[in-house]
């Protein structure tokens, strides 16, 4: 983590009026944005607002390979949308980097996102699928929503078709998170919308799971975290939650339903960022598609979002992960589902949460 | 504090006894022109604090209400307050009705948001949070009376140590007692595990009986620490008089609730509020159980995408509202009263000594409050922490939590910025507190005061988030940005919005006993020759010391684990503490981050301690038993 600012120099003058904040501050002996105001003229700090669990370990590789600074916000993808929506006015971020292109989508439309740019790098067929016509965001890699999560110990037969959990076998049993509060839960949603036909049927399906005593819970860690402790047999999570829970328990098994949904992981750029900033934010994204991005995405949070599929040649997945081949996996137009992001969301918290 | 948490035994800070005997005598006519019209505790009022002018004169009362006048509002003060608080909450509260100056829709006026929001399940959620926070109050108004009754008013055993456990469970975020009783009683939780009977507990504490008692228990303190400053205040001499003129003990209380009313409204405004604007329960408890509350729905609104910022200002409006409504109502009956009882002389309250049975009984009945309060929850989640399941699988007991949460990187560093940010947030908010408290015990405040006063109460009813939010809205213009006022995601903000959240409830809950300190003493001060700051030190920061530092320590703990300020406002490379648990608990890594939320509270409580220890340590003898510092 490093504490360069983004405009050191407004910083400073910010932190003047604040006198009294400034005072107790100094009383710190913090070394805060003022105490680091001495950047080179060219290189500013390139501001990262990520969801990544690896996002610590790449940043530091970006900057010991190429000297730009870093500040990293490391954060939850909830809270990091909710500052880039309130910041339209005014942008602080450089680069973003969450799961879910039905998000990147969402942003695209509201014009804030940098569109027209893509990196020279060799996609796989997968990688080249979720790549955007328009440009406004680069894929880096691939896991799925909503896959299925249970202990082999507590479940002999597990369900082997989303029709299945309806049944009374599973009555209070099944847990996931709530789209509104999970970015990574939307596309799940979404995809079981599109796969049962539309919105109508999806939400029929959804109430039908509810009236069967669907567990919600806010995010992947406390669905995991109900499985673990026998509050339900079945947890519906992002694959590389339930991937890295295998691995610390091998009890923990991971289906794959037909169909699950794709989320790529995806970077943007802020279009109203300084040049400079601009420019390094591109030499980042060409950095994580580099091989040394990828080793350091692939170590940077091993029992977590590292276990993704790549999305370029050449670069192989960890071993924990199955086959892409064999996971049946069918993606949603994220621009088509992102529209309907913020309505279906709400629809979710309020009727089945 | 002065009159929040007297120790038992202790002088109480009460009015001298030459003032009582204006008007507290035996015939009648104190009691009639004191406590029975109900006017007697009016500082009590929402300040919390249990004073009374029932006993004070004609003459007294026109001296205080002199010298009160000579206090004139600070335009500074409210500037800061305004630049502080009402600001952000305005940029914010806004944007229900006009979205389109933050570019966060098009309409430039709009009502849809309200309307949104006073249907379907919002409203629902609404009228969720009104009946839970009205249940609250009464609870831990009955509660928090019972026991201040017992502990600062009879002999039960154990009265040095209840107080302290009142102040632990003040400091105790809610969100971390619903954490503990889920992990106590859900399904594969402690006793499961432990091999004890849960079916039934997790039926009742997963509902709305569960939400109530959590949040009845995190409101008991506000409720004790208000109705013992009366009762501390009270003095047998109402009692006594009643008692003379023939009153049986149920006439003698008809005698004396009234004089306790104010009090007691004041609890039941400042637990409603506290009710209203709190996440930590609607966001774990209630969320796990399907009953919505208001301050969730508010927090899906924004933290949804995309974030729909109006819907949530038009929640807000509402949480506002059904704040400031009781509180407003409780003030305007306390307008027009002096409270400032507390002149440097002390008159201990009597203690009822109980029968051996009834003692061991009353004492039995306070320590079961804490022990459902404060125990119960405190062990489910050390014990959570250190059971192997919640970590990864398997059985049996493990540390293996508690070694990764130190070996976390960034741990050490995280934790001691948030120390640093809530110790200076901390004094920030104590200074400000004081002159607030002062300034809120003027009679004589202009509209505007009153009004950004009101502002400043409804705020109390708005969780963090809001808050967080408004900052962005308000600190992040691009006016500002090109006038080099860039304070966004710096830590002087962050530190700003620490003191935002934490002011308008401290100055609720402190200004009862600033306000309580006689203008006298600092005038007498001033004329032995002593300018104004010296006249402070030598009688006011001596009355007030003990206030002062537990109103600091309130701020502190309150900082110190905050997420959801933290989470929106910190400078990126300067995590709190908070936003490293929270993205533990959210990256699949639960056993690490709960472990890491037991070491943070109980750093927190080893610094309390600390301070507590310093202040009997350091400070003069006389600071430390408020109302003997005659010799000071």
């Amino acid at each position: 983590m490093r504490s360069a600012p983004r405009r050191p120099v407004r910083r400073a003058a910010g932190a003047g009026i604040a006198v009294a904040a400034s005072i107790g501050l100094a009383a710190c002996g913090s070394s805060g944005p003022v105490a680091s105001a001495s950047v080179s003229k060219k290189v500013v700090p390139l501001v990262v607002y990520s969801a990544q669990g690896y996002d610590s370990a790449v940043t530091k590789a970006f900057t010991q390979a190429t000297g730009i600074p870093v500040s990293l916000d490391d954060d939850s993808t909830g809270p990091l949308l909710t500052k880039v929506q309130a910041e339209r006015n005014n942008p602080r971020w450089g680069v973003l980097w969450v799961d879910g292109d039905t998000a990147f989508a969402g942003l695209d439309q509201q014009g804030l996102l940098l569109r027209g740019w893509e990196p020279k790098v060799s996609w796989n067929a997968q990688g080249q699928s979720v790549v955007p016509k328009d440009g406004s965001y680069v894929p880096t890699g691939l896991t799925m929503a909503g896959t299925v999560v249970y202990d082999s110990t507590k479940v002999s037969s597990p369900p082997t078709s989303w029709q299945d959990l309806l049944a009374p076998q599973w009555a209070h049993e099944v847990g996931m998170n709530d789209p509104a509060i999970s970015g990574p839960t939307y596309p799940f949603v979404a995809g079981m919308m599109n796969a049962l036909g539309g919105v109508a049927q999806g939400e029929k399906y959804f109430s039908a799971l509810q009236a069967n005593g669907l567990d919600v819970h806010e995010t992947n860690g406390d669905t995991l975290q109900a499985l673990e402790v026998g509050q339900i047999r079945v947890a519906i999570i992002q694959s590389s939650a339930g991937i890295g829970a295998s691995l610390k328990d091998p009890a923990i098994r991971v289906a794959f339903l037909d169909p699950v949904t794709p989320i790529p992981s995806a970077v943007g750029i802020d279009p109203k960022a300084p040049p400079a900033e601009v420019a390094e934010a591109k030499q980042f994204v060409q950095f994580v598609l580099s091989p040394q991005g990828q080793q350091a995405m692939q170590a940077g949070d091993p029992h977590g979002d590292s276990l993704y599929w790549p999305v370029l040649q050449g670069v192989s997945a960890l071993p924990a992960l199955p086959p892409l081949a064999s996971v049946p996996a069918k993606a949603i137009d994220p621009y088509t589902w992102g529209r309907r992001e913020a309505s279906l969301n709400s629809w979710f918290t309020n009727n089945i949460a | 504090m002065a009159l929040l948490d007297i120790p038992p035994g202790r002088p109480a800070a009460a009015a001298p006894p030459d003032r009582w005997s204006d008007g507290a005598g035996l015939d009648g006519a104190g009691l009639d022109g004191a406590g029975l019209d109900g006017a007697g505790l009016d500082g009590a009022g929402l300040d919390g604090a249990g004073s009374r002018r029932w006993s004070v004169g004609a003459s007294v009362a026109g001296h205080v209400g002199r010298a009160v006048r000579r206090v004139p509002p600070s335009i500074a003060v409210w500037a800061v307050v305004g630049l502080v608080v009402l600001v952000p909450v305005g940029a914010f509260l806004v944007q229900a009705i006009s979205p389109r100056p933050f570019s966060q829709g098009s309409a430039w006026l709009t009502l849809a948001n309200l309307r949104a929001v006073l249907g379907g399940h919002t409203a629902h959620a609404f009228a969720d949070s009104l009946w839970v926070a009205t249940a609250t109050a009464l609870a831990a108004l009955t509660l928090g009376t019972a026991l201040a009754f017992l502990v600062h008013r009879t002999d039960v055993l154990g009265r040095r140590v209840w107080p302290i456990a009142v102040w632990a469970l003040l400091l105790m975020p809610t969100y971390l007692m619903a954490d503990g009783w889920e992990y106590l009683v859900q399904p594969g939780g402690v006793l499961q595990r432990l091999g004890l009977p849960h079916a039934a507990m997790y039926h009742m504490m997963f509902g709305p009986v569960g939400v109530v008692l959590v949040l009845t228990m995190s409101g008991v303190p506000f409720a004790y620490l208000t109705m013992a400053s009366a009762l501390a205040g009270l003095g047998p001499e109402l009692e006594d008089a009643a008692r003379a003129h023939g009153a049986g003990r149920l006439a003698t209380v008809r005698v004396v609730l009234p004089v306790l009313a104010p009090a007691m409204l004041a609890a039941s405004a400042i637990v409603f509020a506290e009710s209203m604007s709190d996440f930590g329960v609607a966001a774990t408890l209630a969320f796990q159980s399907h009953f919505p509350m208001a301050t969730y729905g508010l927090f899906a609104a924004i933290d949804t995408n995309p974030a729909n910022f109006g819907q949530a200002a038009a929640l807000g409006w509402l949480l506002v509202a059904s704040a400031a409504i009781p509180i407003y109502l409780q003030t305007r009956a306390m307008r027009g009263r002096s409270y400032a009882v507390l002149s440097g002389r002390t008159r201990a309250p009597s203690v009822r000594r109980l029968g051996a049975p009834v003692r061991v009984a009353a004492t039995a009945v306070v320590a079961v409050s804490f022990v459902v309060a404060l125990g119960v929850p405190l062990f489910g989640a050390v014990v959570a922490s250190l059971l192997r399941g919640f970590a990864a699988g398997g059985h049996g007991w493990s540390i293996a939590s508690y070694r990764q949460a130190l070996a976390a990187p960034g741990f050490l560093g995280s934790l001691v910025l948030s120390n640093q940010l809530a110790a200076v947030a901390a004094c920030i908010t104590v200074v400000l507190g004081v002159l607030l408290a002062r300034m809120l015990g003027s009679r004589h405040r202009g509209r505007t005061a009153r009004a950004a006063d009101l502002l400043l109460l409804g705020s109390m009813a708005l969780p963090g988030v809001v808050l967080a939010a408004g900052y962005i809205f308000a600190f992040n213009l691009p006016i500002a940005s090109r006038l080099g006022i860039d304070l966004y995601e710096t830590l002087p903000l962050l530190v700003m919005g620490y003191v935002a959240t934490s002011l308008p409830s401290q100055v609720r809950l402190f200004a009862g006993p600033m306000a309580q300190v006689q203008e006298s003493v600092l005038e007498a001060a001033r004329v032995h020759g002593h300018g104004p700051l010296r006249s402070w030190g030598r009688t006011f920061a001596p009355l007030v010391s003990r206030t002062l530092v537990w109103a600091w320590l309130f701020t502190f703990a309150k900082t110190l684990l905050e997420l959801p300020v933290s989470q929106i406002l910190y400078p990126p490379g300067r995590q709190p503490i908070s936003v490293a648990i929270g993205n533990l608990l959210g990256n699949q890594h639960y056993a690490t981050g709960t472990a890491m939320t037991v070491v943070g509270v109980g750093e927190m409580f080893v610094v309390i301690a600390a301070v507590l220890l310093g202040f009997r340590l350091l400070a003069p003898r006389g600071w430390q038993r408020i109302g003997a510092v005659r010799g000071a």
